[in-house]
Order: C-alpha cells, then structure tokens, then sequence
C-alpha cells in the first residue's frame, strides 16, 4: 500500500511539474539554507577552535587580581603579580611534571624605541626561551632567544611584525633586513634576533618588543620591582601537559598562589587564572548564537513552504474531488485516502528538501574549495534538515488530507 | 438466507436542507435476484438516481432496511461501508470516471489496490479482466488514448475485477454512440449469461431497457408501472420477455 501510495504521489507530482516545483520553493530555500549555514558554521566553529589550540589550548595565564572586586582586602599593591608568585609556581611546575610543561612570566614595559633617527612607542615584553611553547609567535625570519640569552640576560630581543615595519619600513624585504640590527631602547642598545609573523588582531605579539625577563628587568626597567616582593610581573603563563588537566591545574595554581601571597581564609582569590578554554567557550558561544539565528529563519522559511505545500494540497483536494469519489466508489477507505495526500505532501517537502541539499552541498562544497577547508559538509544537518522537511509535510498535508478523506462519496462523485 | 442480492425494504431517502424538505424515495421496496438484469426506470427526480446511490452503498437511507448479499448495511460504519464496495459492488459510470493519469491496465487495478491485492497479481488479473472486454491490445494507453467505447469497456473491467455480486451501470451507454451503446449492452448480456452476473442499470433509455429482464420503474419517489408507458412508450404488455417490478403494497 505504501509503495502504491508512494507512486501515485509520484505521479501526480509530474503531473504538475511546474507547480509542484512552486510548491516546493520554500522547503528549497529552507532547506538549503539550514544545510549550508550549519556545515558553514560548524566549519568556522573548527576554525576558531584550531586557532586556539595555535595559541594554545593547553595553557593557563595568571593575571594580576582586581582591587575593586568585590571582597577584595584594602591593601596596596593588592592583585600585583610578583617574581615571588612566579618562584612558587615554578616550584609547583617541577614538582608536577605530568600536568605542567614549562612556565614563563610576561614582564611588560612602556618604552620608545629608536633606530638611528625613528622612534616608536612599543611594550617590551620580558619572558622566558619557552615563551614560544605557551604563546603562538611563529618566526618569519632569525631566532628566538635561547636559555642561556635567557639566563645571562643578554641584550637581545625578538620584534613584532608591526613595530619591526614601524622602525624599518614596510614591506617583508624591510623586515627581513630588521635582523642583525640594532635599536636602542633606554639608552640601551639591543640586538634584534628575528621577527615575528604578523597574526593580526588584538591580542597578537605584532606591535610587541619580546625579550628575556632577565634583561626587561635589570637593562631595560631600571626600578620595576615591587615592595617586598621583588620584580613586578604582568602576567605569568603556565604551558600544560594535555587539555585534560586545565581543572586540576587551575586547582593547583589556586592553592600554591594562596599560600605564597598568604591569602587569609575565606578571602577572595586576589588573582584571576585565565583559561583559553573560557575565551573559546565564549567565542563558540557567539558563533553558536549566530549559526543558530540564522537557522531559526532557515527553520521559518520551512514553516512558510509548509504552509505554501497546505495550500496547494487545498487546491488539491478541490481539482480532485471526483477522484477521490471514484476512489472511494471502488473501495478506497477514508484511511486509504488520507495515507495518500499525506504521503503526497510528504513527497513534495521531502523532494523539495532533497533539491534544497543539493544547492547547499554545491554551494559548500564550493566555498570549501575556495577558502581550502576540506570536506566541511554536516551530516547532522542534512538530516537534521530532512527530518524537518518530512515532518513539515506530514503536518502542513494532515489538513487537506484530512479533508479529502472525509467527503462523503457521493458527493465526491458529483462534484462538477 | 433468500438468493436475493439486493433486498430493500421500505426504504425512504430525505434530502432536508431547511425549508425544502426532498423526499426522494418514499417507501421503496425492491428485491433483485441473483443473476438478474434489472433496469432502473423513471423521470428527473423519480428516485432512480437515489436508489442506485444506496443500493451502491455511496449513501445510506434515511429510514428502512437493505441487504445487500445478505449484510445488514445499516450496521456498517464508513471503513466496513468502504470494504462492501470493493468486494461486493462494481460500478459503471456514464462518464466512464477512469482516472486519467493512469493507464488502462493501473485503473483495472485500482479496486484490488485497495483490497490489498499483490502487485503481481493484480497485474494478472487486471490483464485477464482487459482481455476478457476485448481490450488485450490496450493495456498501457491511458483513457485520453481511448475511444468512448473502449473507455467504458476498461470501466467495466475495473468493475468486475474484485468478482463483485453485482454490477451496478449508471446510464453506461448514455456517453456512447447507438452502435457502441449496443456492444457494450451486449457485453453485459455476455457476462450474465457467462458468469451469471447481476445487473442493475440505471438508464433513461428505453431500448436499454427493455434489454433487460426486468424494469424497476419510479415516479416521485415511489415505485410507478404507468410512469414506464408514460415517459418512455414502453407498454408492459409488448414486453414479453420483461418481468416488471410490482408495485410494493402497505
């Protein structure tokens, strides 16, 4: 019976072509629209996550914490990061091996810096040789600094793409000769190791002087330490083993941070632990909200061809009235009937839906080409946007459907 | 159980739609044997057409009782009423009614689909039921590929294919030429006297009628024997062959 249902539906889809293509629009667009903005978003939401893990998902930054917190103690120089914090954490990072990797301290200064006759405004950053572990500084051309430079605080230094341009002129060539020269930056003269890939952004090390702490503190700085507790650091990075230790690193951290800042019970945290795996919730969150509003209205327009295949089903019904009395003259039941025109509005929103999947992997599978994302399609949205359409059509048919099946046969017979 | 196929009794049909209240049969009450060739007879607004209606089972009586091959009919609800028309009723129309995106050969099987026949059996058996009309050859045209006679000839397959108890014509040669409204008057004749086959045409034409054993004549509802003479010069005397249908009496 089904398979009968199946190919009078069929049938009387090519009966009509072009209606039946009209009919289907909506559930096209819909469709295709849903398909193609979840495998896009769902790419991006890839996208975003490799990013982080470039700049290290396995990696938990301390920052100085917020006197104006609430239940923050009345103290000054309250939050400030320190070398004594750095010392206990060090400690705390080689007596746990299996969780921690290595760790280094961000000293940031405010300095100008000059080559022969250009001065720029920068922020020299002091940090360790691991720097590159914790943070995504890709070279584009010489070296990094090494541990000895590191530990004999040696006047080296590793530029940003922007500030390298801003001392030398644009353009790669400009930055590749930057390497080997010198700046000086308070008064002191500093050789220039390698430089940095532009990233662009925020948050990149483009406009950044990095060089070992040692040298930010003791050549650059001149007075940067803080009463009682030596030198004043900006922030300090911990690089971990794998993702899965981020909650019982943070838990570690916690505790030695407690006891070497001598944090009294029941007071606040006077540091925040930053996880990147926080920033990337947030940045899914946003791309979530976005893939998921654009579905809402790919969701609306299924509901619209819905309500177009409702429509054209009533027309149906109305052209077909004699039909469905000769039907019913020769035995059909009123179940026979209803199984019909809803299996018909089925088949339309199912073959709407099939042609809108079709556009959207077309128009995927092109822009995947395009940006080189490789296979970005999501299955899941393909049935996803399947099931939706069949149940559209179930839903917006039953009406009709339930109208046909419900004429009386004789006067379906009689219909003119 | 009598051998009647078709036992009315006493039936009446009110159309009521307000203020004009229609009675369309008043008190009838027919039998039709088994193996008979009944012809309903009468003017516009007789009946005939109602009484066809609820001897097919496409509408039901306002009042009295009718057994159709031995089953109360007043029992059965909309799905039984469905099944009864498939299995027991086979139906003619003047206007042929095939469905015209169908082939010959899919219409003839359309009863069986819903008696949820196989689909290779069905295929046989529509096959057979062509063949048997004189329609082998046409089995895959579809009815705007047919002439009238040969649309009505795969009208009358279709309506024979379930084996029903009675083939039930309504005007069937009323669309055709005299010649093709022969043949396939013939061909009723032919499958009663082959396969004993009952009969019941409903026919405004008089030389329809008188083909057949006999006229179940209506007038204003009621059954009416003057009527056949008076509408259609057929006198009851010259019908030799031709039983009519008494009026029914209290």
């Amino acid at each position: 019976m089904w398979g009968e249902q199946l190919r009078m539906a069929w049938q009387s889809l090519r009966a009509n072509t072009f209606r039946s293509l009209l009919t289907m629009l909506g559930i096209i667009i819909g469709s295709s629209t849903l398909v193609s903005v979840l495998s896009l978003g769902n790419a991006l939401q890839g996208q975003v996550f490799e990013r982080f893990i470039d700049l290290g998902t396995r990696r938990v930054a301390i920052l100085p914490g917020d006197p104006d917190a609430n239940g923050a103690r009345v103290s000054s120089g309250y939050g400030l990061l320190s070398i004594k914090d750095f010392n206990a954490l060090a400690k705390m990072v080689t007596t746990h091996p299996e969780i921690f990797r290595t760790i280094v301290p961000e000293v940031a200064l405010k300095v100008r810096a000059r080559s022969g006759t250009v001065e720029v405004d920068s922020l020299v950053v002091g940090t360790g040789a691991d720097y590159q572990k914790v943070q995504s500084v890709p070279l584009e051309s010489g070296r990094f600094f090494t541990i000895e430079e590191e530990q004999s605080a040696e006047r080296v230094a590793v530029l940003g793409s922007l500030v390298t341009e801003d001392l030398f002129g644009k353009g790669a060539e400009n930055r590749a000769k930057a390497v080997g020269q010198t700046i000086i930056i308070n008064g002191q003269s500093i050789k220039i190791l390698g430089v940095i890939k532009g990233a662009g952004g925020p948050f990149s090390s483009d406009q950044r002087i990095l060089v070992p702490a040692g040298t930010a503190r003791l050549r650059i700085a001149g007075n940067q330490d803080l009463p009682g507790r030596g030198l004043k650091m900006s922030s300090i990075l911990l690089g971990l083993r794998t993702e899965g230790v981020v909650t019982k690193a943070e838990s570690l951290i916690t505790t030695t941070l407690r006891d070497a800042r001598n944090v009294p019970v029941g007071a606040i945290d006077d540091f925040k632990i930053n996880s990147p795996t926080q920033a990337l919730g947030i940045l899914n969150g946003i791309n979530s909200a976005i893939t998921g509003f654009i579905a809402v209205v790919a969701g609306i327009s299924l509901v619209v061809g819905g309500i177009g295949i409702m429509n054209i089903m009533l027309v149906a019904v109305t052209e077909r009235t004699r039909e469905i009395g000769v039907r019913k003259a020769l035995g059909a039941t009123d179940r026979d009937v209803l199984g019909q025109f809803v299996i018909e509005a089925a088949t339309i929103s199912l073959i709407g839906s099939l042609i809108g999947i079709g556009f959207a992997v077309a128009l995927v599978l092109a822009i995947a080409s395009a940006a080189g994302l490789g296979m970005i399609l999501s299955i899941p949205a393909v049935i996803i946007s399947l099931v939706f359409a069949l149940g559209i059509g179930i839903g917006f048919g039953y009406y009709p459907a339930k109208r046909a099946a419900l004429l009386l046969p004789i006067e379906a017979l009689r219909y003119e | 159980m009598s051998t009647d196929v078709v036992a009315i009794h006493n039936v009446s049909k009110i159309f009521d739609g307000g203020d004009n209240r229609v009675v369309a049969l008043d008190n009838v009450s027919v039998t039709i044997a088994k193996g008979e060739m009944v012809a309903i007879m009468g003017p516009s607004g007789s009946g005939k057409s109602t009484l066809m209606t609820i001897i097919g089972l496409l509408d039901v009586p306002t009042s009295g009782t009718y057994l159709l091959d031995g089953i109360e009919t007043s029992v059965l609800d909309r799905t039984a009423q469905a099944g009864v028309r498939n299995q027991k009723l086979g139906f003619i129309f003047q206007n042929f009614n095939l469905l015209p995106r169908l082939s010959a050969l899919q219409n003839v099987a359309l009863p069986m689909v819903y008696a949820r026949v196989s689909v290779s059996e069905r295929e046989a058996r529509a096959k057979a039921a062509l063949e048997a009309v004189g329609l082998g050859n046409r089995l895959n045209n579809r009815p705007n590929e047919l002439s009238g006679g040969q649309k009505q000839r795969v009208a009358i397959a279709r309506a024979l294919v379930n084996n029903p108890a009675i083939l039930l014509a309504d005007e069937p040669t009323g669309a055709l030429d005299s010649r093709t409204g022969h043949e396939i008057m013939a061909l009723f004749r032919q499958l009663n006297r082959e396969q004993g086959i009952t009969v019941v045409v409903v026919t405004h034409d008089a030389e329809v009628g008188k083909q057949m054993d006999r006229i179940v004549s209506l007038r204003d509802g009621q059954l009416n024997m003057e009527a056949l003479h008076e509408y259609y010069g057929i006198n009851t005397d010259d019908l030799g062959r031709v039983v009519t249908e008494v009026p029914h009496v209290g």
